[in-house]
C-alpha cells in the first residue's frame, strides 16, 4: 500500500535519535553538570510531558465548555455567558471550575467507595493516555509511535470501564441504567469506528499520525485523504457517527440522558468528580476530531504549510507552530460540528442505537473497506 | 336528544334502577320553594348502577361511550344521604347525561362501575378516600391523593381536621 | 450482590467439587445468580414527569413490565376550599389547577356558575374577549407541551423557541390583566376589565408572526426523523380504549375520534365561529405509524395551535366596543341548583360541578380534571415498552400535576 502522490520535498520529520522526543532533546541540550544520570533526564522529560498534557487537557476543557455554552446559547436565540470576565463571559469556565473545586465532597451512603473515587480518575487517565499518543506538530510529540492510531483507539476505549464503574459504584438504580447503556452503546460502536478508520489507513498506508499527515501534503495543500479515495467520504460519515456514539454526544447521549435518567451514570458525582467526567468528555471530543482531521482532512497540512514547504521553511519553529495551529483549527471545527448536532437533534432510543450500530453501520463500514481496497488495487496494480 | 327525550327513552326501555327525574323549577313564593336552577338529573337506585350504566353505554339511541365523572357530594351534615353523581358523554350523538344516586350514610356501599367503564376506577378511588363510600368489587381500592394512613374522610361536611399527623402539627 | 472490592463479598459460583455429574457424563455447575425485575422509582423529583408525580416502575433491564402512578404530592384540597370561600373568591383557586391554561380554568368555572344564574346576561364583547384569551392560552399551553416534549425526547432547542413565543403571549396577558400565569381574569359575568388600547392590534400582529414560526417548529421537531422514530408506533391508544378510559381532548382526537366540544357542543360563540369556517378540528390519522400513537397526539396539538389563530382572527373581526361584564352584584348569591359544565381545555374536558343552596358559598365544587383522567391510561400503556418510551408516553399525555391532584 503506497501513497498516491509523493510530496515534492518528500521527507518526513526526523529527530536527533530514535526513541527520544523534543522534550528529552531539550533537556539533553541543556548545559547540565556531569553527575546528572541519564535516567533523570528521561524522568524530567516525562514530567514535563505530563505537565504539558495536563495543561492541554485543561485548556481544551476550558475553551470547549465556553464554546459549548456560547454555541448552544446562540442556537437557542439567547446569549450564553456574558458577565464573567467582561467580554462575552470568557472567564465563565474558570469561575465554574473554582466553584466546583470548593464544593463539598459527597459520597453516597452505600456506594462502593473505592470504585466511586477511582472512576473519574480512570476515565480521565485513559483520555490522558490517548492524548499522549497525539503529536502536536511534526517535531513536537511525546513519543514517536508507528502505531499511533492503534494506541489512541486502544487506550481511549478504557474510558468505558471507568463509566461502568461510576454507574455501578453510585449505588443508584438510575446510574446503573446509564452504565449499562454506556456499555452496550460503546461496544457496539467501537466496531464501525475501527473499521471505518481502516479506509484511510488503506489509502495512506500507515498507522502513524505523523506519517499519515505528511503523506497528505502537496497539491496546494489539498491532497487530503478524503479526496484520494472515493470510499473515504462514506467512511468519514460512518466514522463521525461512531465518534459521536463513542463520546456519548447527542444524538447518542443515552448514558447521561438528562430527561430520562436525571443524569445517568453521573447522577451521584458532584464537584471535582463531575468536572473530571466533563473534562474527559470534551477531551474525547477533541481527540475524535483530531483523529478525523488527521486521517481524513490532512492533519497538519494546509495551503499555508504547502507554501511554507515550498519556501523552504520546513523544520523551523514557525512551521511547527503553523502545523499545530492548523490541527487545532481543524479539530475545533469538528468539535463545533459535534456541538451543532447536539443542540439540533433529539436523542435516539437504545435499541435503535444498537440496531443502527450492528445492522447498518458495521456492514456499511466493511463494504467501504472492501471498496477502498479494490480501488487501491486497481490504481496501483492494474494501472501501474 | 335533549334531556326529556333521553329520560323518556330510559323509562320506555324500563332500564333497571331508574327512579325519578330532578328537573329545574322556578322559585315559588307561596310554597317558600327556593326553586332549582341548573341542569336536570336522572335519579338512579345505587344498587343497580352498573346495569344502568351498561344500558346507557350499549344502547344505540343513547350511546354514552365516555364516562366523564363519578363523584360524591355531601349536601349538609344533617342530611342522611350522600349523593353520588355520574356524568356521561355521548360522542356520536353529542349529548350529556347527569345521573344522581342517593346513598344513605349509614349504609355507604354500592357496586363499582369499573366493569362498565375503565375510567371509573380512578374516580371511585377518589370517592372512596374522600367520602368513605365503599365500591364493591373495585379492583384497586388504595388511596389516591391522600396518604395511605390518613384518618377520616375529608370531604364530608362533619369532618374534623386532625391535630397532628405522624408527629407533624396540623395547626 | 456485593462487588468484589467489598469486604463481605462472597463469590456466587459454588466450588467444582460440589458439582453434580449428569447422566450424559457432563458436570453441572451451579450459579446462584438470581435475576429479578428491578423496581425503580420515577419521581417525585424527575425531569420528565411534568411535575411531582411518582411512577413506580418494574423493569427487566430496559423493558418496563409494570407501571403504577402515585399521585397526591400536589394535592391542595381545592374542592374542600370551594366549600369554604365565596363564589368569586374561589376564582384564583381555579387558576392554579392547570396553571398552564389558567384562562380556560377560569372560563370553565365561570360558565358553570353562570349556568346556575340564567338571568345574568354576558355582553358580547366580554364573550369575544373571553374567546380570544382562551385560545391564546391554548396556544401557550400547547407551546409548553411541544417544548417540554422535545426536552423529554432529547431535543433541547425547540424548548427555547417555544418559550420565546409564549413570552409574547404572556406579555399580552400581562397588559390585559396584570398577571403572567394565574390570571383570574375571566370572571362570573364576563371579564374583569376591558382590553387596553392597542391590545387587539397586538394580538393580530402576534397571529401573523406566529403562523410563520409554527412552520419552523413543525419542521424542526415534529418532522425530524429521530423524533418520528421515537414517537411513532409508541403508546398506541385505540378509539375503544380511549372511550373506555374516558379520555378527551387531544388524547381522544389523536386516536382518530372526531370530537371537539367547541365545535360539537358549542359554548359561547364557538358554534358561530365554526360555521363561519374559522377553525377545523385536526385528527390523528396514523400518518407516521399507527393511529393513536404519540406522534399523532403531538401532531394534533401542533395543528390545533394553528387552528386557534383562526378563532382569534374571527373574534378580532367580530369585536365591537361595549361593556365587558354583566350586571354582577358585589357579593354573588347564586340561586339554588346544581350544574355541570364541561369545556375544551387544552388537555381535554375540564368540567365543574357546582351545587348551590342559595348562599354565598358553594355546597359542592367538584373539578373534573382532564389530566387526572388521562393519566390512568399509563397503567395499561407502559408495560411492554422500553424505558425511553415510558418518558415519551408520559410526555404525550401532556399532564399537569396541578390538575391531576388539585
Amino acid at each position: 500500500m503506497f501513497a498516491l502522490i509523493q510530496d515534492a520535498s518528500g521527507a518526513v520529520a526526523q529527530t536527533h535519535n530514535e526513541g527520544s522526543n523534543f522534550l528529552h532533546t531539550l533537556l539533553q541540550d541543556l548545559p547540565l553538570p556531569e553527575w546528572v544520570p541519564g535516567w533523570a533526564l528521561i524522568l524530567g522529560s516525562v514530567a514535563m510531558g505530563v505537565g504539558i498534557l495536563v495543561g492541554i487537557v485543561s485548556l481544551i476543557a476550558l475553551w470547549s465548555v465556553w464554546m459549548e455554552r456560547k454555541v448552544s446559547g446562540h442556537m437557542q436565540c439567547r446569549n450564553g455567558p456574558m458577565y464573567a470576565g467582561g467580554w462575552h463571559g470568557w472567564a465563565q469556565t474558570i469561575a465554574d471550575g473554582i466553584k466546583l473545586f470548593q464544593k463539598e465532597d459527597m459520597i453516597p451512603l452505600g456506594a462502593d467507595k473505592v470504585l466511586f473515587v477511582l472512576s473519574p480518575g480512570l476515565v480521565l487517565a485513559s483520555i490522558f493516555g490517548a492524548l499522549a499518543a497525539l503529536p502536536l506538530s511534526y517535531d513536537w510529540y511525546f513519543a514517536r509511535m508507528d502505531l499511533g492510531i492503534f494506541a489512541i483507539l486502544a487506550i481511549g476505549s478504557t474510558t468505558t470501564i471507568g463509566v461502568i464503574m461510576a454507574g455501578w459504584a453510585s449505588n443508584s438504580k438510575w446510574s446503573l441504567y446509564g452504565a449499562m447503556r454506556e456499555a452496550a452503546q460503546v461496544v457496539a460502536y467501537e466496531i464501525p469506528l475501527g473499521i471505518a478508520l481502516m479506509v484511510p489507513l488503506i489509502t495512506l498506508g500507515t498507522f502513524s499520525l505523523l506519517d499519515a499527515s505528511s503523506l497528505q501534503s502537496g497539491f496546494f495543500g489539498m491532497n487530503w485523504a478524503i479526496f484520494q479515495n472515493p470510499l473515504c467520504l462514506p467512511a468519514f460519515i460512518i466514522f463521525w457517527i461512531a465518534a459521536l456514539a463513542e463520546t456519548k454526544r447527542a444524538p447518542f447521549d443515552l448514558p447521561e440522558a438528562e430527561s430520562e435518567l436525571v443524569a445517568g451514570f453521573l447522577t451521584e458525582f458532584s464537584g471535582i468528580r463531575w468536572s473530571f467526567f466533563f473534562m474527559e468528555e470534551y477531551a474525547a471530543m477533541f481527540l475524535m476530531s483530531v483523529v478525523g482531521a488527521v486521517f481524513f482532512f490532512g492533519g497538519f497540512e494546509s495551503p499555508v504549510t504547502y507554501g511554507m514547504r515550498g519556501a523552504g521553511l520546513e523544520g523551523s519553529i514557525l512551521f511547527s507552530l503553523v502545523c499545530f495551529a492548523t490541527l487545532v483549527i481543524k479539530a475545533f471545527i469538528g468539535v463545533f460540528l459535534m456541538m451543532w448536532l447536539r443542540w439540533t437533534l433529539p436523542r435516539v432510543r437504545i435499541d435503535q442505537v444498537m440496531t443502527m450500530g450492528y445492522k447498518y453501520l458495521t456492514p456499511l463500514a466493511l463494504i467501504c473497506v472492501l471498496g477502498a481496497a479494490i480501488w487501491e488495487a486497481i490504481l496501483h496494480v492494474v494501472l501501474n | 336528544m335533549d334531556f326529556q327525550a333521553i329520560a323518556d327513552h330510559l323509562s320506555v326501555a324500563k332500564v333497571p334502577g331508574l327512579l325519578s327525574l330532578e328537573l329545574p323549577r322556578p322559585a315559588d313564593k307561596e310554597t317558600k320553594d327556593k326553586g332549582r336552577s341548573g341542569l336536570p338529573y336522572v335519579c338512579v337506585d345505587p344498587a343497580r348502577i352498573a346495569d344502568f350504566l351498561t344500558f346507557c353505554r350499549d344502547d344505540d339511541a343513547l350511546g354514552f361511550e365516555v364516562l366523564i365523572d363519578i363523584t360524591a357530594s355531601d349536601p349538609n351534615a344533617e342530611d342522611e344521604n350522600l349523593w353520588i353523581l355520574v356524568q356521561l358523554l355521548s360522542v356520536q350523538h353529542r349529548q350529556r347525561l347527569g345521573i344522581k344516586c342517593l346513598l344513605p350514610k349509614s349504609a355507604l356501599s354500592m357496586p363499582s362501575s369499573t366493569s362498565v367503564y375503565r375510567a371509573a376506577q380512578w374516580h371511585e378511588r377518589e370517592c372512596m378516600e374522600m367520602y368513605g363510600v365503599n365500591f364493591e368489587g373495585h379492583p384497586d381500592p388504595r388511596n389516591m391523593l391522600l396518604p395511605d394512613d390518613w384518618p377520616g374522610y375529608p370531604m364530608r361536611k362533619d369532618y374534623e381536621f386532625p391535630k397532628e399527623y405522624h408527629g407533624i402539627s396540623c395547626e | 450482590m456485593t462487588s468484589p472490592t467489598q469486604k463481605d463479598h462472597k463469590p456466587s459460583i459454588r466450588p467444582a467439587d460440589e458439582a453434580r455429574v449428569l447422566p450424559s457424563g457432563e458436570r453441572e455447575f451451579f450459579m446462584d445468580v438470581a435475576t429479578s425485575d428491578l423496581e425503580i422509582n420515577m419521581g417525585p423529583q424527575h425531569p420528565a414527569t411534568h411535575g411531582v408525580m411518582r411512577v413506580l416502575l418494574r423493569t427487566d433491564g430496559e423493558l418496563v413490565t409494570g407501571a403504577q402512578p402515585h399521585l397526591g404530592y400536589l394535592h391542595r384540597c381545592a374542592e374542600k376550599i370551594g366549600e369554604n370561600v365565596e363564589w368569586l373568591q374561589y376564582l384564583p383557586y381555579t387558576d392554579r389547577y392547570d396553571y398552564l391554561s389558567a384562562m380556560n380554568n377560569n372560563l370553565s368555572y365561570s360558565l358553570a356558575v353562570e349556568a346556575l344564574m340564567p338571568e345574568l346576561e354576558i355582553p358580547r364583547r366580554g364573550t369575544l374577549i373571553r374567546m380570544i384569551c382562551a385560545e391564546l392560552n391554548r396556544i401557550a399551553s400547547h407551546l409548553v407541551a411541544f417544548g417540554t416534549y422535545g426536552l423529554d425526547i432529547g431535543a433541547f432547542t425547540p424548548f427555547f423557541y417555544a418559550f420565546r413565543e409564549r413570552e409574547w403571549i404572556q406579555a399580552l396577558f400581562e397588559k390585559i390583566c396584570g398577571a403572567r400565569l394565574t390570571y383570574s381574569y375571566i370572571r362570573i359575568g364576563g371579564v374583569f376589565n376591558d382590553a387596553p388600547p392597542g391590545w387587539l392590534q397586538e394580538v393580530s400582529d402576534f397571529c401573523d408572526v406566529f403562523e410563520e414560526k409554527w412552520q419552523e417548529y413543525y419542521d424542526l421537531l415534529i418532522e425530524n426523523h429521530i423524533f418520528v422514530q421515537r414517537t411513532a408506533n409508541v403508546g398506541v391508544i385505540s378509539a375503544e380504549m380511549a372511550y373506555d378510559f374516558g379520555l378527551t381532548g387531544p388524547m381522544l382526537r389523536g386516536s382518530g375520534v372526531d370530537f371537539d366540544l367547541r365545535r360539537d357542543m358549542p359554548y359561547m360563540e364557538y358554534g358561530e365561529a365554526h360555521a363561519a369556517g374559522a377553525f377545523n378540528v385536526p385528527l390523528g390519522t396514523g400518518e407516521k405509524g399507527t393511529v393513536g400513537d404519540c406522534w399523532d397526539r403531538t401532531q394534533v396539538r401542533m395543528v390545533e395551535m394553528k387552528e386557534c389563530l383562526g378563532i382569534v382572527r374571527w373574534c378580532l373581526e367580530q369585536i365591537e366596543p361595549g361593556p365587558v361584564i354583566g350586571d354582577v352584584p358585589k357579593v354573588i348569591k347564586v340561586p339554588p341548583g346544581e350544574a355541570y359544565v364541561g369545556i375544551e381545555n387544552p388537555r381535554g374536558e375540564l368540567g365543574h360541578y357546582l351545587h348551590s343552596d342559595g348562599g354565598k358559598v358553594a355546597t359542592r365544587c367538584r373539578v373534573r380534571a382532564p389530566s387526572f383522567v388521562n393519566l390512568a391510561v399509563l397503567e395499561d400503556l407502559m408495560p411492554g415498552t422500553l424505558l425511553a418510551d415510558s418518558v415519551a408516553i408520559i410526555g404525550s399525555t401532556d399532564i399537569v400535576i396541578g390538575e391531576t391532584d388539585r
